[in-house]
């Protein structure tokens, strides 16, 4: 859907010219023109909710769709900088509504309190990509299989204390550019003596390359067989928080919600006996994960189709500060 | 298990809550880090923060200095930010500074209040600055930068790690004055020019900046009296240099096709007798009012997919801009009256009209492919490219590396490098361990020294203080004695004192090759020891050379070369450093500042014009100082902490 641009999306008015000048220098006209016309739901409006909300807007997408169908909380609400002090009993997307349109008024943002369990398939059909967090590993496989069959963009991402994950399935067939240096050849208009004719770089000059690369499911990604020798060898070079993300997810998946710190004592308990399960399972051992959390991370994928996108996990240590890029999933 | 940070469990985690209540912290700027910053702050628990900004919201801020809204357009960063964040916890405590962190009220006692000082800055001056201040203060510093899709964070603390000027960083790069005269190869010489043709017709005129062909270039090994004859010089007086462009035009009463002939055919046709010039390199081709109005005006297509400003125009678009800038600046000076003068400023349209329109004429006339004003615009502003994410990336680092710092963790900081596309260890985050102070520092060693070669003859004293005490040694304020035995005063920071002084040469107050300078700056509680070694052989337009300073250099591409990436795997984590230069070259981006031209004669100008500014700057009282913060609003882009 974002592959073309409509007639009326051509012009770009003089207000969004002024207000994108410092992105359109970075990621170019037609970039901004592909997001003035994409329509992206953004599922669950905690913090990490926020902050892609925030960058979302910002941008200039063309809709926003801010689903939650959780009510504001004390903690929620300090979590997070959209929601009002007073808010608290209100639905968390519905107060989160009135800042976020202030972001960027040119951007239509719509809310939707229903929980996106409930949601039907067609449901998802009008956006041109999706944003899940804080949703169960069942609900994130099923709407990325449905996805990628009408290829809409997924993305998926959590954070936990120090740590945090961000997954991406762009589809089979990922289109892309790059630029790349022009090596100019022959005498050209720079009127610099002998070297004219040698051919040089000139580093004003950029040509765009086509490029096209595939995405796995997430539930091909998350199904990793590690028994195989090949897998085994790749272990050492494989973050751990691949593995904290399963457990993470099976925990959620058990026990309804994220481990909480007022219950250290009773998920901290939780929590290692599902890794234990989960490592079992996968036929390693539990030493690959040792207890460390998340802090920040953020969802900062565009669908610009600019550049080479990040292939297909991100996984962040805050305590490490390392940021890395990892691919699971056949290839 | 580890809790997220609000909700604390455990002795330590209570003290590390207690810390973040009670400590005072100061976030120097509210831009694009500053506001991302500021809320992550508060979210995080932290409740007494103090932000200052001398700058005010303009339009292009929006796309990402998301405290901020179109109807702020204009009024103070500090002050909106404060509003904004109290909107969303009203609890938090901070106070906002419209105001410059140069300003001498923000001295060493006012550092002292705060437990921690955070950078969210896009110039060099000011990081200098703060730099000194707390290393003078002795207070944890964390520095950080953003340009495009790439950023970094640092942390520096006194006596443990390099500080921000511990390893020299490439100045903004400067063209010699003939490239920029009389044979421009590239666009950006051309735009270069253009600014200063703005400046020598329209606002201050400056003897360093001469546009008109430069007669003494030493490549056209040319005679002076014999080209004299053969010139068609443009100036009646048949000598180009006696009379001030300036004076020129306005006796033509700035009549642009006077301006146009004389730029872009007379000037263009007396280089051309420098033949010596053209030898190797293809002669400019003067272009002449006339002729251009006859070409037949060809529908130049507006299309309206692209951006207006995007389109590139042929010679007779340029030509029309040309008229018309020039009919407006005109205007805009008869408006202000006698003996006024205009500044550059990139967002003023007439300005960039302008100096869009005489770069790529010179352009044509120097057979480059011409640019369109969006284009020159970039290169005319410094203008780096900014959004929001890499701003949120960054500054939710810092607040990270902040935390190490009030749990007394400071052995985790790291200098964190956020590249574009993961290097070949998979990483889009890299962490390097932080390097200790070098010993030879100018500004952190324990009794700083510098060595500079310059012509004592022919240097005033009010260079050394503009040019290279302030300018390249960042001090704000400097006091100089002679090491004389006499402790001769050369210059004083207290106004009127040593005014007398300013046109005097060095060699007239004994100073010659050997001697000692000591200079101070009180406020940044620093003292810097100068030798001076008398040179004749300075190179054309240079004043002065740090003795031991690498060479300037170009400005590096901006992403990362992948052959470089040769695992220095040592880097990557809790393991010491070999050297900083590996550091570097590893996984990181070398990143070069470059100071956004501001729109008005703010106090964080650009080392091309920063002399005049600073000048401005020393010669007002506070008040106008003040007065000034309130005019015309200033872009600002985050510049990133450059690495040799």
């Amino acid at each position: 859907m974002i592959d073309t641009i409509e007639k009326e999306d051509n012009i770009i008015s003089e207000e969004e010219a002024a207000q994108y000048d410092r992105q359109i220098r970075l990621w170019g006209l037609d970039a901004q023109k592909r997001l003035r016309g994409s329509r992206v739901l953004l599922v669950g409006l905690r913090g990490l909710g926020a902050e892609v909300a925030k960058n979302l807007i910002l941008a200039g997408v063309k809709g926003l769709t801010l689903l939650d169908h959780e009510q504001v909380t004390e903690e929620s609400r300090r979590a997070q900088f959209l929601i009002p002090v007073d808010a608290d009993g209100q639905n968390q997307a519905q107060a989160s509504l009135e800042r976020a349109q202030l972001l960027n008024p040119m951007v239509e943002v719509k809310v939707d309190t229903d929980a996106v369990e409930s949601k039907p398939d067609d449901f998802f059909f009008q956006f041109d990509a999706v944003c899940l967090t804080r949703c169960s590993k069942d609900l994130m496989v099923r709407v990325d299989q449905l996805c990628a069959s009408r290829n809409i963009k997924v993305f998926c991402g959590d954070v936990y204390g120090y740590h945090g994950y961000m997954f991406s399935d762009l589809g089979q067939e990922h289109h892309y550019v790059e630029e790349k240096p022009k090596v100019v050849k022959g005498s050209n208009e720079a009127n610099d003596g002998p070297e004219a004719k040698k051919g040089k770089v000139d580093p004003n000059e950029t040509t765009m390359v086509k490029k096209t690369i595939s995405f796995c499911s997430l539930k091909e990604a998350l199904e990793v067989d590690w028994t195989n020798e090949k897998a085994k060898s790749s272990l050492k070079r494989t973050p751990a928080d691949y593995f904290l993300l399963q457990v993470l997810l099976k925990f959620r998946t058990d026990k309804g919600r994220d481990p909480q710190p007022d219950s250290f004592a009773e998920d901290s308990q939780l929590f290692l006996q599902i890794r234990d399960d989960v490592l079992e399972t996968m036929g390693l051992s539990s030493e690959l994960l040792p207890n460390t959390f998340v802090r920040y991370l953020q969802m900062q994928k565009l669908m610009g189709g600019l550049d080479a996108p990040h292939r297909n996990f991100f996984f962040f240590d805050g305590l490490k500060g390392s940021g890395v890029v990892d691919y699971f999933g056949s290839k | 298990l580890e809790p997220t940070m609000t909700q604390l469990v455990g002795p330590l985690r209570k003290e590390l809550a207690d810390s973040l209540f009670s400590c005072r912290v100061l976030v120097v700027g509210a831009g694009g880090i500053g506001c991302e910053l500021l809320k992550n702050l508060v979210l995080t628990g932290f409740k007494n923060i103090e932000v200052i900004d001398l700058d005010t919201i303009d339009v292009s801020n929006l796309n990402r200095q998301f405290l901020f809204q179109k109807k702020h357009v204009g009024k103070s960063k500090a002050q909106v930010a404060k509003e904004s964040v109290l909107r969303f916890c009203p609890s938090a405590n901070i106070t906002a500074y419209h105001d410059s962190i140069m300003n001498p009220d923000y001295n060493m006692e006012f550092f002292r209040n705060f437990q921690l000082v955070m950078n969210a800055l896009d110039n060099r001056a000011a990081r200098n600055h703060v730099n000194r201040m707390c290393l003078a203060a002795d207070i944890p510093l964390i520095e950080s930068g953003t340009a495009g899709y790439l950023g970094q964070v640092t942390v520096i603390k006194k006596g443990q790690t390099e500080c921000y000027e511990c390893q020299p960083k490439p100045t903004q790069k400067t063209f010699p004055g003939c490239t920029i005269r009389n044979t421009p190869s590239e666009p950006i010489h051309c735009i270069v020019w253009a600014k200063y043709l703005f400046n020598q017709l329209f606002g201050e005129e400056d003897a360093d900046r001469e546009v008109s062909p430069d007669t003494a270039d030493p490549e056209a090994a040319w005679n002076p009296a014999d080209a004299a004859a053969r010139a068609t010089a443009s100036d009646q007086d048949g000598d180009i240099k006696r009379v001030s462009t300036k004076e020129w035009a306005r006796s033509t009463g700035y009549d642009p096709v006077k301006l146009f002939n004389k730029l872009f055919k007379d000037d263009i046709m007396y280089l051309l007798t420098m033949d010596k010039l053209w030898k190797k390199r293809k002669a400019p081709l003067p272009l002449d009012w006339t002729e251009i109005q006859q070409i037949e005006s060809s529908q130049e297509e507006s299309c309206g997919m692209g951006l207006k400003d995007q389109q590139v125009l042929g010679v007779q678009g340029y030509t029309q801009l040309f008229r018309r800038s020039v009919e407006t600046l005109r205007s805009q000076l008869i408006e202000k009256g006698e003996g006024a003068e205009l500044v550059w400023d990139k967002d003023d349209p007439s300005a960039m009209d302008f100096v869009s329109a005489a770069a790529n004429l010179r352009m044509n006339v120097f057979s480059m492919n011409m640019k369109s004003r969006f284009d020159v615009k970039s290169m005319a502003g410094n203008i780096i490219p900014a959004i929001a994410t890499t701003n949120a990336v960054i500054a939710g680092l810092i607040v990270l590396e902040a935390l190490k710092i009030l749990n007394s963790d400071f052995d985790q900081c790291r200098t964190i490098f956020l590249n574009k596309q993961p290097n070949p260890r998979k990483k889009l985050l890299v962490p390097c361990a932080l390097d200790r102070p070098n010993s030879n520092c100018y500004v952190c060693a324990s009794k700083p020294e510098v060595t500079v070669k310059l012509n004592v003859h022919k240097t005033i004293v009010q260079a050394l203080q503009d040019k290279i005490l302030k300018e390249k040694f960042g001090m704000v304020a400097p006091d100089v004695q002679i090491e004389d035995g006499k402790g001769t005063i050369l210059i004083s920071s207290e106004e009127g004192e040593t005014e007398a002084n300013n046109n005097k040469f060095l060699s007239g107050f004994g100073i010659r090759n050997g001697s000692r300078l000591q200079a101070d700056d009180f406020l940044q509680d620093y003292t810097l020891l100068v030798n001076v070694i008398h040179s004749e052989e300075l190179e054309k337009d240079v004043e002065f050379e740090v003795v031991g300073d690498a060479p300037d250099k170009a400005p590096a591409p901006s992403a990362p070369e992948e052959g470089k990436n040769i695992a220095n795997g040592n880097k990557d984590s809790a393991q010491p450093s070999t050297s900083s230069k590996a550091a570097a070259e590893d996984d990181d981006v070398l990143i070069i500042d470059s100071d956004e031209e501001p729109s008005s004669s703010t106090m964080e100008a650009s080392p091309e014009s920063s002399n005049r500014k600073r000048k401005h700057h020393d010669a007002d009282d506070a008040a106008s100082k003040r007065k000034r913060l309130d005019q015309q609003p200033s872009d600002d882009d985050e510049d990133i902490i450059a690495l040799d």
